[in-house]
């Protein structure tokens, strides 16, 4: 109970009801992440990866069970007072970017710090900094468009990074990329979680990904079937508790 | 503050829509707003033109039924009465039956007392009462067939059987004065048409506003129970009730003003739901990343209230040249012709324009910025 976790799921269930039936998208997960994990998050398509980062990114709410990342419970939140938990503690990265399409990439990556106090030059720098990470301080002033797929998820990720949120969750960031590309962003991912110490959850499907994450968490059907270590480091393997 | 960069570009997400879209508001509301003004002008014509103390006195059974000359005498010796102008309207046309304007016949020797406001300067006054065959012209008349003063000009009778040669020997330049009105002697008309001695309207002055009530009920009184029963009232009343010929054309105008509008919402309605639709993933991506539904909310109406605002100052800006370019080209339209958009019409139509803008991506807007997040990523993905 000493040890702070980025993220501490427990008994987590979400179903989603349609209809007169029910889809238990997520079935008692319970896990805790430390701070400073590049984690991934595996299965089949359907078996509720999405759900579980979602609940993790607080914009979807769990049926039963505890949901605390940073440190701070959020399951019984408000909808106002997440989306400003979300502003401060939650980068987001989409399979397919989700760029403001009439926005250039400065724009794009300076959406979230709107919601920040920060005046025009801070934001300014912010933005350049960010860039500069995801190395592409020469493509501020270009549209979505204007940029292949592999350098609109680098924006996605400057975006992601420039309110320096407390964990940076990603769905499938690679999953609309050429090998070439996806290599380069998972490469960055690590980066960040390297030299900035940022705790990375990522959802993939993606076997490659394998050898950059510290720990592969394996859900099938909604159920955590495995904690494994990934070859990225050793998964301290501390407090994983799948039900037994 | 932050903000307005990113409510504009939104707007130029689909350049040709957003344009379309401030050029259909901007059509409707240039009609509703021209519509609008009719009643409004005419009210303020009305206002403008009309002398708080001069009363009408015509034939109880219409304009068309005329009045003894010997009346004039019987009126003036009313109390609180100060001059008495017999009338006769003329109906004649210059050149063509197409040139038609208001000319009538009036008593020279009080018409000054009669029509001070008219703006008719000392010198023409003075002619008009000693030269028989003067008249006196109103700008809208003047300009429509080129006439000048010191011009010689012959009125075709239509209703009389006789053609009238007449001097212009001034013009009405008064902003009450009706501007396409001619005017000139009656003892003229009398003459060239064998003295029938009839009189259509006799025009009344008192000395006070307060004494009107009280000498219109001494006038109709005086003759009641004659051949020519008389009904008079002030000229607010007299005029007004030309107007009341207009009213159901006026409140015809009004409610095809506002059925106009309306269409026009419902289309801006269609186009802000399908523009709002096409966004729900990137709006879902905002509420993701921590805009509040509020803030969100706030943006989309703001893209909508600016589109209807555009539209609406275009549409106003529009009515109000026409009706200024109008004003001037149409002199044949009587008091009517001195149209210009009262800046509460204008007021009305811009917040009308707001309303379109907010009323019609209100639904849509609200409904993006409260989705279930989840869901609207799920659409994309
Ligand atoms: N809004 C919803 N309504 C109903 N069922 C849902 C909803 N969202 C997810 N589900 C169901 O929950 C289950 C888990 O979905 P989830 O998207 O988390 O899977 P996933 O592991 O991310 O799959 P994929 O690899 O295809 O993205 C699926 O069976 C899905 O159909
Ligand atoms: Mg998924």
């Amino acid at each position: 109970m000493d040890v702070k976790f980025a993220i501490d799921l427990e008994h987590v269930v979400r179903i989603y009801r349609r209809d007169e039936f029910e889809v238990r998208a997520l079935d008692d997960v319970t896990i805790q992440v430390p701070e400073g994990r590049f984690v991934a998050i595996m299965g089949p398509s359907g078996s509720g990866k999405t759900t579980m980062l979602n609940l993790i990114a607080g914009i979807d709410h769990a049926t039963s069970g505890r949901v605390s990342v940073g440190g701070e419970e959020i399951t019984g939140m408000k909808e106002r007072d997440l989306a400003a938990w979300r502003a401060r503690h939650i980068g987001l990265i989409f399979q397919f970017y989700n760029l403001i399409p009439v926005l250039t990439a400065f724009e794009n990556v300076e959406l979230p710090l709107l919601l920040t106090p920060l005046d025009k030059a801070e934001r300014r720098e912010h933005v350049e900094t960010a860039l500069r990470i995801v190395g592409l301080a020469d493509r501020m002033d270009h549209y979505p468009r204007q940029l292949s797929g592999g350098q609109e998820q680098r924006v996605a990720i400057a975006r992601a990074l420039v309110t320096d949120p407390t964990i940076v969750v990603a769905d499938e960031p690679t999953g609309d990329l050429d090998a070439k590309s996806a290599e380069e962003i998972l490469n960055l991912l690590t980066d960040l979680n390297r030299q900035f110490n940022r705790t990375i959850v990522m959802v993939t499907h993606d076997p490659r990904a394998e050898r950059f994450v510290d720990t592969v968490y394996r859900l099938d059907k909604g159920i955590l079937v495995g904690i494994e270590d990934g070859k990225g480091g050793p998964a301290r393997a501390e407090s994983a508790q799948a039900q037994a | 503050m932050k903000y307005v960069a990113l409510v504009l570009k939104n707007l130029t997400r689909s350049r040709r829509r957003t344009i379309l879209t401030i050029f259909s508001i901007a059509v409707s509301l240039f009609i509703f707003s021209a519509l609008v003004s009719l009643p409004a002008v005419a009210n303020q014509v009305l206002a403008d033109s009309a002398s708080s103390e001069r009363i009408v006195c015509h034939n109880k059974a219409g304009l068309a039924y005329a009045m003894p000359e010997a009346y004039k005498q019987r009126i003036a010796a009313t109390p609180h009465v100060v001059a008495v102008t017999p009338e006769s309207w003329f109906g004649g046309v210059y050149h063509e039956v197409s040139d038609q304007f208001p000319n009538l016949a009036v008593d020279p020797d009080t018409a000054e007392a009669m029509w001070p406001d008219w703006g008719v300067s000392k010198e023409a006054w003075k002619k008009f009462e000693t030269l028989r065959t003067a008249c006196l012209v109103g700008p809208g008349t003047m300009k429509r067939f080129h006439l000048h003063v010191g011009q010689q000009i012959i009125l075709r009778g239509t209703m009389y059987p006789l053609n009238l040669t007449l001097d212009i020997v001034g013009v009405m330049r008064g902003g009450s004065a009706p501007p396409n009105f001619l005017i000139f002697r009656r003892d003229y008309l009398e003459e060239a048409a064998g003295r029938p001695g009839l009189v259509d309207v006799y025009w009344v002055r008192v000395d006070s506003s307060v004494d009107v009530p009280r000498v219109i009920t001494a006038l109709d009184r005086e003759f009641a129970n004659s051949s020519a029963e008389t009904r008079s009232e002030s000229e607010t009343a007299f005029i007004g009730s030309f107007m009341d010929n207009f009213r159901t054309f006026f409140r015809l105008a009004e409610i095809l003003g506002f059925i106009v509008v309306l269409t026009i919402g419902l289309v801006a309605a269609n186009t802000a739901a399908m523009s709002i639709r096409e966004r729900r993933a990137e709006i879902a991506v905002m509420r993701s990343i921590g805009f509040p539904s509020g803030t969100i909310l706030g943006l989309l109406l703001s893209e909508s209230l600016i589109i209807g605002l555009a539209g609406g100052i275009i549409g106003c800006g529009a009515a109000f040249i026409v009706l200024k370019i109008f004003t001037v080209g149409a002199v044949a339209l009587g008091p009517l012709s001195d149209i210009r958009m009262p800046p509460s019409i204008l007021a009305e139509t811009l917040v009308v324009a707001a309303l379109i803008g907010l009323a019609s991506a209100w639904v849509p807007a609200r409904a993006a910025a409260r989705q279930n997040i989840v869901d609207a990523l799920r659409m994309v993905a």
